[in-house]
């Protein structure tokens, strides 16, 4: 096989690793073991904004690639599919051809349906509200919010405007869907129902990510990681505290 | 009782928006039950929150590494879910509120709440997944195996 067909098999398979929200270490790994089953060696450095990847050996030409990755999104069962293909090709080799048809196969999308996944956000809010000290009723309003901007904000990923303005809009709507819950049932708690709603737009898990990115050695990454969830926090933030000064004083 | 049932069921859907498969989703659940039920029992008798999140986070790692060399599926499949209950998410959003409430001493203190409850996870699954890489290296021999 010609190095710019394994070149072009790793850094597919590594970006679509990366996409879905892989660690850096393992998308690393990933673009080295599918070169060497191959018979090539590789170099490559990975951040979350993109991959490098230089592939060369003895007897084959080295070729370099750069390759800029601009939306992340988190989906595991993607990161299992493209792991179990680069064990596969160390037992056994595809031709080029039919390693591209398997990683089309993963890229195809295979979401859970929209109304499961709004169930699933909706249920991630009334658990979380109730895990923290907070009443079922406000449980029940958390629920309904958090399903409201699970939709609009799936709305909004497919017009693609950037990422940012996404979580600034659900803050704004997370903001004022609460301060239209405690007008309507004035005894229920605002803050408790604002922490069950953005439960599913918070970075928690980005940041331990980040932290883990580090552990690994990949401080540069970590620290990228790390910075894009400050940001996230104070998008929603700033939405949310938006909508919450003016309404307060309003109500 | 009811908190363990409740971890599961945000574990679960947490699963179901991270795009795992069905047959692992239950896995994920019981991985967030497991992590929830060590957080909560250490968080009554020491009051020590990073302690107790640290302790959550290396049962769930333990729990997605032995379920992972099970099934033959990477670990995180069922840890990043499993962490979703422990994970900060609510104490980044709590800092940002206090500065802008301008309660600094607040947000700085919440702020480092925060930072450590991410390294406590952070550590306590990479000290699972280093001994469990260090045991599988010395059982077969070969790097590179995770």
């Amino acid at each position: 096989m010609e190095t710019k067909e394994i070149r072009e098999i790793a850094v597919r398979a590594g970006r679509i690793m990366l996409c879905s929200g892989a660690e850096i270490y393992r998308v690393e790994d990933t673009i080295a073991r599918i070169c060497n089953s191959y018979g090539a060696e590789c170099e490559c450095f990975v951040l979350p904004t993109g991959i490098f990847v230089t592939v060369y050996g003895d007897n084959i030409e080295s070729m370099s690639m750069v390759k800029r990755i601009r939306e992340r999104t988190v989906d595991l069962h993607r990161i299992e599919l493209v792991n179990a293909f680069s064990r596969g090709l160390m037992n056994k080799p595809l031709q080029y051809e039919d390693a591209l048809e398997a990683l089309d196969d993963i890229e195809k999308p295979h979401d859970w349906h929209l109304a499961i996944r709004l169930l699933a956000s909706g249920m991630i809010a009334f658990a979380l509200t109730i895990l923290f000290n907070g009443g079922w009723k406000e449980g029940l309003a958390a629920t309904v919010i958090s399903m409201l901007i699970y939709m609009i904000n799936s709305k909004i990923s497919d017009l693609g405007i950037f990422r940012f303005f996404e979580y600034f809009v659900s803050g704004i709507i997370v903001g004022a869907a609460s301060l239209v819950a405690i007008w309507i049932f004035p005894a229920l708690n605002v803050y408790k129902i604002i922490m069950g709603s953005i439960m599913i737009l918070v970075p928690g898990v980005a940041i331990t990510n980040g932290i883990k990115d580090a552990l690994h050695g990949d401080i540069t990454a970590s620290l990228l990681r790390l910075a894009e969830a400050v940001y996230i926090t104070v998008a929603v933030g700033a939405g949310v505290g938006f909508m919450l000064s003016a309404g307060l004083r309003w109500l | 009782m009811t908190d363990i049932l409740l971890a599961f069921a945000s574990s679960f859907a947490g699963g179901i928006i991270f795009n795992i498969k069905k047959e692992n989703l239950l896995w994920s659940g019981v991985s967030g039950a497991l992590g929830w039920l060590a957080y909560s029992l250490l968080h009554r008798f020491t009051g020590d929150n990073t302690l107790s999140t640290f302790v959550g986070a290396a049962v769930v790692s333990i729990f997605s590494e032995g379920m992972a060399r099970l099934l033959k599926s990477p670990a995180t499949i069922y840890s990043i879910p499993g962490i979703f209950p422990l994970v900060p998410g609510i104490a980044a959003y709590t800092t940002f509120q206090y500065i802008m409430e301008n309660k600094l001493s607040s947000a700085a203190s919440k702020g480092i709440e925060t930072l450590f409850s991410a390294a406590a996870i952070a550590f306590g699954i990479m000290l699972v997944y280093g001994v469990f890489r260090f045991a599988s290296r010395l059982n077969e021999g070969n790097p590179g195996k995770s």
